[in-house]
């Protein structure tokens, strides 16, 4: 039987090669390169995506999967249009930090408020959200926010840790524990966050608290027939955890179709 | 746009001040004239007041006060939908309200909706509680009765107002926004040009469509003295995969003071809960506080308990125009030239296509040579597909192979669609204005993903440095300059 796994990261691969020995696997990426936040280069990716294509594996990397009907998945891409008929449907597409609605900041809508996958996307490419930013979070993404805007120029970066700090961070990042963020001022750019008593001046403020699963296939996006999600919601994140929601999601789509496990 | 007299003037027959839905809706009928007209906008793009944030229910009227000039005007539009949002490229769909009772009082207060509805000529019919959740299985089981209004629908208020001024530019209007008015020139009794920050307008006929600003543009005009202020709202907007599972619309009973709280599916498929309707006297106030939204939450939970607060994918508000009388549309009584459109605080979407007609026909009675219809305008827009829930998406990409590009997953957004609306003739010039005409970033993630890709492609298109591109207007950035 047909199981379209929509992520190609190394929760995607490592369910991809699980199943591959027992049904016919396509893996769908909406980047045109395997390995998701891992990376492609990494050793695990490359051993992974090395793995899966001798079990015979599809890797349809670039095409984003946008629609699941219960029966087919309908993906698009640069390459064209693709519709596959399948009995399960994984969907690794990763997690994310929650959003400004999901934590629940009042106050305006000034400029400045930004997640953090796209400051640090936008700090890597030499562009600074803000001179003054306040980073919200403790994990990965946060003290990976701070690291890239002090790498991109910022000034002075503050961190609001609600539950505090749980990863290393870069020297000179001022830290704010134990307050939850409230609400936001300013316009038409950010100038402070409120969080408990605290005030904090800012010019901008940077998302990185907490995970969600980052799903965004039509049909898909709860649960729904056929559909199977891994991930992982870890903080951090790590290679065997990734690893292991592969194995379980696999495990799941097992019992679905109820087929064995291929020795 | 006219060329400049020599002394940075140009010349207009009627120049409308303030792109919102109505300001938009009137320059769009104008255009099917061979007048020459502006809209001239304050804002970096049209639809940024009243008209961004409001909750895109176009009313029959049925919940309309009987005998005012709001019933009318929403009641004569109501027929036009189909027909209008056809011409302009614009989401909408008839799907009907159910106002629901919840107690024994507000079951009293559906009689009175339901005696309303008839006398504003609108089809309504009152249901039991298991008739209403026949018709909408989401409805609360506790519910004990409601009133069903199936000529209600539900539009995209944003795509109405860009729709109507990208029709009214294809058909010679020009549009400018980033233009607020500062002033008039007066010639006797009547306007003679008028004062932007991008330049003077000659202008022989003006109409004061301003919303919150209206009371401030009729005193710089020297016209009748009165006062707006707004009255907030505010919202949670919820998952389109909760939403869509909405067959109607779903609202509580109205009352003197306020047509209630919501749920009201978008026809993006998001649902959103609210609006709450407060006075307050900051008109740039657009703040949601957490207390509120409580009690939106608690009062739209109420009605549908299926709803959850952690499908919350943006808080917003907005203000509506409140003036007393509201809907003061009619000549001035001191400038014989100036014609008000203002005070239109709650149905403004809902009685657009009529408030223009009238405003229309207000010009012609005033002497405005606005009666030659013009015989080569357009009277529609293309569609531009989209790729989201497209049956035919092979097509699609033969058409154009950028619709395999996704740039916004959440929303399937495509590299395509957002080429297109970079090059209309009311263009994007922000984020906020690219979402508007696009989704893009608009979904469950807010950007999380994309808005970098975004921003990247719109600095493309705008010819600007990513970090330069405004979140909303022109001093609102991105990012800023390292
Ligand atoms: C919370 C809420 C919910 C609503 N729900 C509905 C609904 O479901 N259905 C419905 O039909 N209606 C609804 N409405 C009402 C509707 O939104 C308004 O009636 C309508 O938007 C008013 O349009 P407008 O063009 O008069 O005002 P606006 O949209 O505010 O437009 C006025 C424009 O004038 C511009 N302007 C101001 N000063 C100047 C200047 N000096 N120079 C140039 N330009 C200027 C402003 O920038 C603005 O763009 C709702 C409103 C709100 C706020």
């Amino acid at each position: 039987m047909t199981v379209a796994i929509v992520g190609a990261g190394i929760t995607g691969l490592a369910c991809a090669a699980e199943l591959a020995p027992g049904e016919r696997v396509e893996v769908f990426d909406r980047i045109p390169v395997a390995g998701g936040v891992h990376g492609w280069r990494a050793p695990e990716t490359v051993a992974l995506h090395r793995a899966v294509l001798r079990a015979g594996v599809a890797m349809r990397l670039g095409a984003t999967a946008v629609r699941w009907d219960g029966e087919a998945l309908l993906a698009v891409g640069p390459g064209g249009v693709q519709r596959l008929p399948a009995a399960a449907l994984v969907v690794a597409t990763g997690a994310r930090p929650l959003t400004r609605a999901e934590l629940g900041i009042a106050g305006g809508r000034p400029a400045g408020v930004v997640p953090a996958p796209v400051a640090c996307h936008l700090a890597e490419n030499g562009l600074l959200v803000g001179r003054r930013p306040c980073v919200v979070g403790g994990g990965d993404w946060a003290a990976r926010a701070c690291h890239e805007l002090l790498a991109a120029g910022a000034e002075a970066v503050t961190l609001l840790a609600p539950d505090g700090p749980s990863r290393p961070l870069p020297g000179g990042v001022r830290v704010v524990e134990g307050v939850t963020p409230a609400a936001v001022e300013g316009g038409p750019r950010v100038t402070a966050l409120l969080a408990g008593d605290e005030r904090i001046a800012c010019d901008a403020v940077v998302l990185a608290h907490g995970l969600a699963p980052l799903r965004n296939v039509d049909g898909a996006v709860w649960e729904g027939p056929g559909v199977v999600y891994a991930g992982s919601l870890a903080d951090p994140a790590t290679v065997a955890g990734a690893r292991e929601a592969g194995a379980r999601a696999a495990a799941e789509v097992r019992g679905l179709l109820g087929t064995e496990a291929a020795a | 746009m006219p060329p400049d007299d020599g002394h940075g003037r140009r010349d207009y027959d009627v120049v409308v001040v303030g792109g919102g839905v109505v300001g938009c809706a009137i320059a769009w009928r104008l255009s099917f004239t061979t007048a020459r007209v502006a809209l001239v906008e304050a804002a970096h793009d049209v639809g940024e007041g009243a008209s961004k944030g409001n909750t895109g229910i176009a009313t029959s009227g049925a919940d309309c006060a009987p005998g005012t000039l709001e019933a009318d005007l929403v009641t004569r539009s109501s027929p036009r939908w189909e027909e209008l949002c056809a011409s302009l490229d614009t989401p909408w769909r008839r799907i009907g309200t159910l106002a629901v009772a919840m107690s024994a009082q507000e079951e009293r207060g559906l009689q009175h909706l339901r005696e309303q509805a008839v006398r504003n000529g609108c089809r309504s019919e009152l249901l039991s509680g298991s008739e209403a959740r026949a018709l909408e299985p989401l409805v609360s089981p506790r519910a004990l009765a409601a009133v069903h209004i199936p000529d209600d629908g539900i539009v995209d208020s944003l795509r109405l107002v860009i729709g109507y001024a990208e029709l009214a530019a294809r058909n010679g209007v020009d549009v400018l926004t980033g233009a607020p008015v500062t002033g008039f020139d007066r010639d006797g009794g009547r306007i003679a040009g008028v004062r932007t920050a991008r330049g003077r307008l000659a202008a022989r006929f003006v109409v004061n469509a301003a919303g919150i600003e209206a009371g401030r543009i009729s005193a710089l005009a020297g016209g009748d003295e009165f006062e707006m202020w707004p009255r907030q709202g505010q919202y949670l907007l919820l998952d389109r995969e909760l939403g869509g599972r909405f067959a109607k619309i779903v609202g509580g009973v109205p009352t003197e003071l306020t047509r209630g709280i919501y749920c009201v599916p978008t026809t993006n498929g998001s649902l959103l809960l609210g609006p709450t309707a407060v006075d307050s006297s900051y008109p740039g106030e657009k703040a949601v506080d957490s207390d509120t939204l409580d009690a939106v939450f608690a009062a739209a939970q109420r009605l549908v308990p299926a709803v959850r607060r952690d499908q919350a994918i943006k808080l917003f508000a907005a203000n509506r125009p409140a003036s007393d009388p509201v809907y003061r549309v009619g000549p001035d009584s001191r400038v014989g030239n100036l014609v008000h459109a203002a005070g239109i605080r709650s149905t403004g979407v809902s009685s657009s296509p009529a408030t223009a007609d009238l405003v229309h026909s207000l010009l012609a009675d005033a002497g405005a040579p606005v009666e030659a219809e013009d015989a080569s305008a357009q009277t529609a827009l293309a569609p531009l597909p989209r790729l989201l829930g497209h049956p035919d998406p092979e097509r699609l990409l033969h058409l154009d192979p950028r619709y395999g590009q996704v740039v916004c997953a959440c929303e399937q957004v495509t590299a395509a669609e957002i080429a297109a609306a970079c090059a209309m003739r009311v263009p994007p010039r922000s984020l906020d204005a690219l979402r508007k005409r696009t989704r893009a970033a608009g979904g469950r993630c807010q950007g999380t993903v994309c808005l970098a890709g975004v921003s990247f492609l719109l600095s493309l298109h705008m010819g600007m440095q990513p970090w330069e591109i405004p979140v909303g207007e022109p001093e609102a950035t991105l990012g800023v300059a390292s």
